[in-house]
């Protein structure tokens, strides 16, 4: 037992030294805060978006940094999606590092802290959550990735654009997909058409086999699938499996999804961020090659999206040395983000963000290849014509 | 009604993969009284190891799913004489033992994924045939997990009913106290059921891989599964155990005929609640 | 330092969760994994109240902890009927369904989403916004619900839920109504989980369902294994160190993209490492009778005799059975069995293996209902009473396999057995617990003079698992007497006992009878009925063939041509 109490004891004066040198380092960098899902069953989405804002971290400072100041980037785990995880990770990029801002992922965390962002005034950009329910949670809260309305309501406009009639939904029970699903509930029938199966499957699911029977003998013309990586890969290989010949329409595509269904990926189209790095977008293959050379693997719109992220976060403390505050807080930050909401886009061209907080990025629609590659169809525009 | 026979096959088929892993589990879990939780990771490392056999080292793939059960096996019994022999030598609580069991299931999910990362492995180059009877489609990753647990299921039976040293497991399954009064080495047994336990769960993982891919996570599923479907059938039959994986694939398939399919990863749980109030002692093994 | 006020917080909410765990687990030894249902009951209840219905703080909380608590007593109905692995099934099934409802359940809980928004608590005009602010207010439920915690684990009720713990059939044979105990473990358990869901609520103003995982249960299961079980100090020990060490281990200097992951494996490894060198978890298990052995005084006098019954004639005939029959699938145990035992007689149970005795005891005690056939004890029915009700009633037994409470003292065991106290009660142990201390004073003494009238005295802080077999043998008398109950009847109570020892134990019980005890035995050695009993009742193919004095049923030839067969 004591050696026990003197462990914790040893843990907790272990901690309040830990603690200590930390703060007296601050002033020649500029932290940059990260909760992201780094264990756990979304581990893959921490990963590369870790990478993509490490990527972008060093790009600056090999540049010198900001007017000098480098920047450092600080990662704290939620675990994909756990609360109280998010809350502790907050609470140290704060209280450990000082941080004023952060790059955040996933919305039951970022809801979970963005009360704690207000009130610290900590400024926080989200590129990979997804869910409408963040717009609103806090004055400092940006998304530098269009939500679910848009790309819902983009791919919708486009089934109506081949005629379809009848949608058999298949959605992922996870924040994201439920979003998709409400607004899909809503939009599908506004634009005339029907809804013949409505099908749920679990995060990370083994065995979506019985959505698929289901969607199959739903007899609808086309099926949505409002389902993320890895389980769309697993529905776009499943569903060609069994026999169905309808087309699919969907919202994500990675680079993952692309390895397993490979060519059963064939003729699924979907909406995304128009992340497109073989454009004649010299920044973005520039960000292509670094990320491939480094990881040997591709990016995809989450590395971008949070490469992105840091180089908003960079602009806005350039702009802040300018206007002569050496150590900008949220609020600060956020004003300045007001004063020009016009900032440069991987993507290619500017990004804009709205009074919501979202930069409304192109919803760029793709259509996967007989080779499993994605090819650019065209940008869809998310507003009912005459609305 | 083409959904309904769909469904049904889907069960059987899903049934048939979640009966393998309860094989396994409830092997292990029957004769050592062990909950071994880290049978999930060992899965997992199945899959992994073969992927790593097929992908980087060009073997083919019969031959890195054997690698898979090498490897499965190899960590199975690792585990058993590295973390839970010395728990069973100090006679620890089985929840003790389940705890610990945890610790290791975090160490290795976790090693996976910084050995391996955190996308998922596909193996290249191969796809399954598709054939179907009437409107009733399947793979030929079907066939195999059907045809797995067939063959495995009445190797095992054989092996337990013909053999010494099935006989052995079977006693040590009985009462393990007996067993050793008799002179049965209950160490060298338990060495045995966790090489076969991690051997089987290998079959299943490495059908996995080439179905839906690996992932650092997959294990949770696996021992999950595994563990119902030997509760439900009752501890200590290994009948039971692939009873109650059919139990469970088809009321997941089947159940989801006429029921909106957000419920499929709770109706098996509302099925084995009821189940288990009636017939406390698992559906398939006596009082 | 926010951070480590976070921390604080944290390890008060994990205390809560894992000390009412422990009650559970620990004292009552009920593996119902779904300790974090009961979490989300209580955050969910809270933010609901709190967002869509303004209420203030502090009635979501108690609302709450009500609703959890009646949860909990539902859940405990399973629990009525099944244990070991598949209360652990069907209870981490109850979680999966509360959560899927929690998901499934669209704008009233927020779906995947969860609830944000959720209003911080205000007292007295102070909004409790800041970890600072908060810790107080965690610190006070902590200690509240460890305290609560606390007293019944400590309480006679907290007693009685070890002993159901070690042995459920014994437990009702001592009287204790076990039905009624895990039916209020489970809501005093699930309600204080319902506090820490409500504060973490209000904490962090968001609920999600990620909060409330299987793998919560298993986190918190965790902590009560590791800071031991059945010791309501290991959880709070166990839920600090889980709660300090993946925060230390961030303070690890490591490759940031395989970071987390290697405070993971480091994780596992720790806690392992920790389970290896102290599988019983880091703080033992202690007894709840050392402190009443500083407080209580030896009164000067025993009041009266051990064992006297009052208002006895000798030979009276207290217990009467008639007609007894119990048939298993077909298979006649008992058939038309009549008995009757005498106050200060001892009555010798005698018949060849399968002859039904210890059924007959069973239906006696109410572990088995007679398919025909009636019970008295002084012209009472006895007959549809549940075992504990027929303890009270002035019938007690002892089990052929001991059935003693190993993991308690010895003077534990005999604590437990003594009747009518109000400590057994969940309402007298908080609303008077100064009758309650008072009573465990009286009842300190008498179990000493117990174990002193069955000579274990010297042994009354051993643990009963530590007990030659002799000793065990005496400890179930003393278990038996300290029922208070007039009739006793022992299941070979002798059996595989050297002549020695059975000269030892021969006064003990004729002393027993002498003070108006009515006494029966189950006995297979003749020796034994020859030198104790008064009377013998030869019982075979479910029947009395025979009743008589002992020499008279030994020295007749076909009963002994039967018996010796």
């Amino acid at each position: 037992m004591r050696r026990f109490l003197g462990l914790t004891f040893c843990a907790i004066s272990f901690a309040a030294m830990a603690v200590g040198p930390a703060r007296a380092a601050e002033g020649e960098t500029f932290k940059i805060g990260a909760l992201l899902g780094m264990t756990g069953a979304s581990s893959y989405y921490g990963t590369v978006m870790s990478r993509g804002a490490q990527i972008a971290i060093d790009e600056i400072n090999a540049d010198g940094g900001i007017d000098g100041t480098k920047l450092e980037l600080l990662i704290e785990d939620h675990k994909g999606g756990n609360a109280q995880a998010g809350v502790a990770g907050m609470n140290r990029l704060i209280n450990i590092h000082d941080i004023k801002a952060v790059l955040t992922s996933f919305s039951p965390p970022t809801l979970a802290v963005a009360p704690i962002a207000t009130e610290k005034k900590i400024f926080m950009i989200n590129g990979g959550g997804f869910s409408a329910k963040m717009i609103g949670a806090s004055p400092y809260l940006f998304h530098n990735r269009s939500l679910a309305t848009d790309f819902t309501r983009g791919i919708l406009l486009r089934a109506k654009e081949h005629g379809f009639e009848k949608m058999a939904m298949i959605s992922v029970k996870t924040d994201a997909g439920e979003n998709v699903r409400e607004i899909a509930h809503q939009f599908w029938p506004e634009l005339g058409g029907a809804i013949v199966a409505d099908e749920s499957v679990a995060y990370g699911a083994a065995n979506m086999d019985t959505q698929i029977a289901k969607l199959r003998t739903s007899g609808a013309d086309f099926i949505f699938a409002a389902i993320f990586r890895p389980d769309a890969g697993t529905f776009l290989k499943r569903s060609k499996e069994f026999g169905i010949t309808v087309p699919r329409l969907g919202i994500e595509y990675t680079p993952d999804d692309q390895k397993l269904a490979g060519e059963a990926a064939a003729g699924f189209e979907f909406t995304t961020d128009y992340f497109h790095p073989t454009d004649d977008n010299p920044w973005a293959q520039a960000f292509y090659g670094k990320y491939k050379e480094l990881f040997n693997e591709e990016p995809d719109y989450y590395a971008a999206n949070y490469y992105e992220g840091v180089y908003v976060i960079a602009e806005l403390v350039r702009r802040a040395f300018e206007a002569g505050i050496d150590n900008p807080d949220g609020a600060q930050l956020t004003e300045l983000l007001w004063k020009e909401p016009t900032f440069k886009s991987v993507y290619g061209g500017d990004m804009v963000f709205q009074e919501n907080g979202v930069a409304q990025k192109r919803v760029g629609l793709f259509e996967v290849q007989a080779d499993s590659e994605k090819k650019f169809l065209k940008f869809i525009e998310t507003t009912v014509p005459g609305k | 009604m083409d959904l309904f026979l769909q469904l049904l096959l889907n069960g059987f088929v899903n049934g048939s993969h979640y009966a393998l892993l309860g094989v396994g589990f409830g092997l292990i879990f029957g004769t050592t009284n062990i909950v071994h939780f880290a049978y999930g990771p060992v899965y997992a490392a199945g899959a992994y190891s073969a992927w790593t056999a097929a992908a980087l080292l060009g073997f083919p793939l019969f031959l890195a799913g054997l690698t898979g059960v090498a490897a499965a096996t190899v960590l199975g019994v690792a585990s058993y004489l590295l973390l839970y022999r010395p728990f069973v030598r100090r006679d620890a609580p089985t929840f003790v033992v389940l705890i610990a069991s945890l610790g290791l299931f975090i160490l290795l999910e976790n090693l996976i994924a910084i050995l391996f990362g955190t996308d998922k492995k596909v193996v290249d180059g191969y796809s399954a045939g598709i054939h179907f009877i009437g409107p009733t489609f399947y793979t030929d990753i079907h066939i195999y997990q059907i045809a797995s647990l067939m063959i495995l299921g009445l190797a095992l039976a054989a092996f337990l009913r013909l053999t010494n040293y099935g006989k052995a497991i079977q006693a040590m399954t009985d009462n393990a106290d007996m067993a050793r009064v008799i002179g049965i080495d209950t160490n060298k047994v338990s060495i045995l059921v966790f090489a076969i336990g991690s051997a089987i769960s290998a079959v299943p993982a490495v059908l996995i891989l080439l179905r839906d891919g690996a992932l650092p996570n997959m294990g949770f599923i696996a021992v999950f599964v595994a563990f119902l479907a030997v509760v439900v059938g009752g501890v200590g039959s290994i009948l039971g155990a692939v009873l109650g994986g059919f139990l469970l694939g088809m009321v997941e398939n089947v159940g989801m005929w006429q029921i909106p399919t957000e419920w499929q990863s709770t109706i098996a749980f509302i099925v084995l609640f009821f189940v288990l109030l009636v017939r406390p002692q698992g559906l398939f093994k006596g009082t | 330092m926010e951070y480590l006020v976070h921390i604080a917080v944290m390890a008060c909410l994990y205390v809560i969760l894992a000390t009412s765990f422990n009650l559970l687990i620990g004292f009552a030894g009920l593996f119902a994994l779904s300790h974090a249902a009961f979490y989300a009951f209580g955050a969910y209840t809270t933010a609901i109240l709190s967002t869509q219905a303004g209420v203030p703080f502090p009635i979501p909380l108690l609302l709450g902890v009500v609703l959890t608590a009646g949860v909990g007593a539902i859940v405990a109905l399973p629990a009525l009927r099944i244990g070991g692995h598949y209360l652990v099934i069907v209870t981490l099934a109850l979680q999966v369904i509360v959560l899927q409802v929690l998901i499934n359940g669209g704008e009233f809980t927020g779906g995947p989403d969860g609830i944000a928004g959720i209003e911080k608590i205000s007292l007295f005009g102070w909004r409790l916004s800041s970890p600072h602010t908060f810790l107080p207010m965690a610190i006070f439920g902590a200690v509240v619900c460890t305290a609560i915690a606390w007293r019944i684990a400590r309480s006679p009720f907290g007693r009685a839920l070890k002993a159901m713990r070690e042995n459920e059939a014994a437990a009702q044979a001592i009287g204790k109504n076990i039905v009624l105990m895990k039916v209020i473990v489970f809501a005093f358990s699930a309600g204080l989980a319902a506090v820490a869901g409500s504060l973490l609520a209000r904490y962090i103003s968001y609920v999600g369902v990620d909060s409330f995982s299987i793998e919560e249960t298993i986190y918190i299961l965790a902590m009560v294994i590791l800071g031991g079980t059945g010791n309501l100090w290991g959880s709070v020990v166990g839920a600090i160190i889980l709660v300090l060490l993946p925060e230390l281990l961030k303070f690890l200097a490591l490759p940031p993209d395989i970071a987390d992951k290697m405070r993971q494996v480091i994780y596992g490894l720790i806690l392992i490492g920790i389970l290896l060198v102290r599988p019983q978890g880091i703080l033992g298990e202690h007894s709840t009778a050392p402190a009443l052995a500083r407080r209580a005084r030896k009164d000067a006098h025993a009041d009266e005799e051990i064992g006297t019954v009052n208002g006895t004639e000798p030979g009276e005939v207290t217990v009467s059975a008639r007609g007894l029959a119990k048939s298993f699938g077909g298979i006649v145990a008992v058939r038309n069995f009549d008995i009757d035992l005498r106050a200060g007689t001892i009555t010798g149970l005698i018949g060849p293996n399968g002859a039904g005795k210890t059924t007959a005891f069973n239906m006696l005690t109410g572990f088995l209902q007679p398919n025909a056939g009636t019970i008295e004890l002084r012209g009472r029915s006895l007959v549809g009473l549940k075992p504990h009700q027929i303890v009270r009633e002035g019938v007690a037994r002892s089990f052929q396999d001991l059935k003693l409470f190993t993991k308690m003292t010895v003077i534990e065991n005999v604590l437990v057995a003594l009747p009518d106290q109000s400590g057994d009660s969940i309402t007298s142990v908080f609303f008077r617990p100064g009758t309650v201390r008072r009573e465990e004073e009286e009842n300190f003494n008498r179990a000493v003079e117990i174990l002193e009238f069955v000579n274990l005295a010297d042994k009354a802080h051993e643990l009963a698992e530590n007990l030659s077999y002799a000793e065990e043998k005496l400890l179930v008398i003393a278990r038996l007497l300290a029922t208070g109950a007039e009739v006793l009847l022992f299941d070979e109570p002798l059996s595989g006992l050297d002549p020695a020892t059975l000269e030892e134990i021969f006064p003990i019980v004729r002393r027993l009878a002498r003070s108006g005890k009515t006494i029966c035995i189950i006995e297979h050695n003749l020796d034994v009925i020859r030198g104790l009993c008064d009377v013998a009742v030869y019982l075979d193919e479910g029947h009395a063939l025979a009743t008589g004095t002992p020499d008279e049923l030994v020295s007749d030839p076909e009963l002994a041509r039967r018996y010796f067969g």
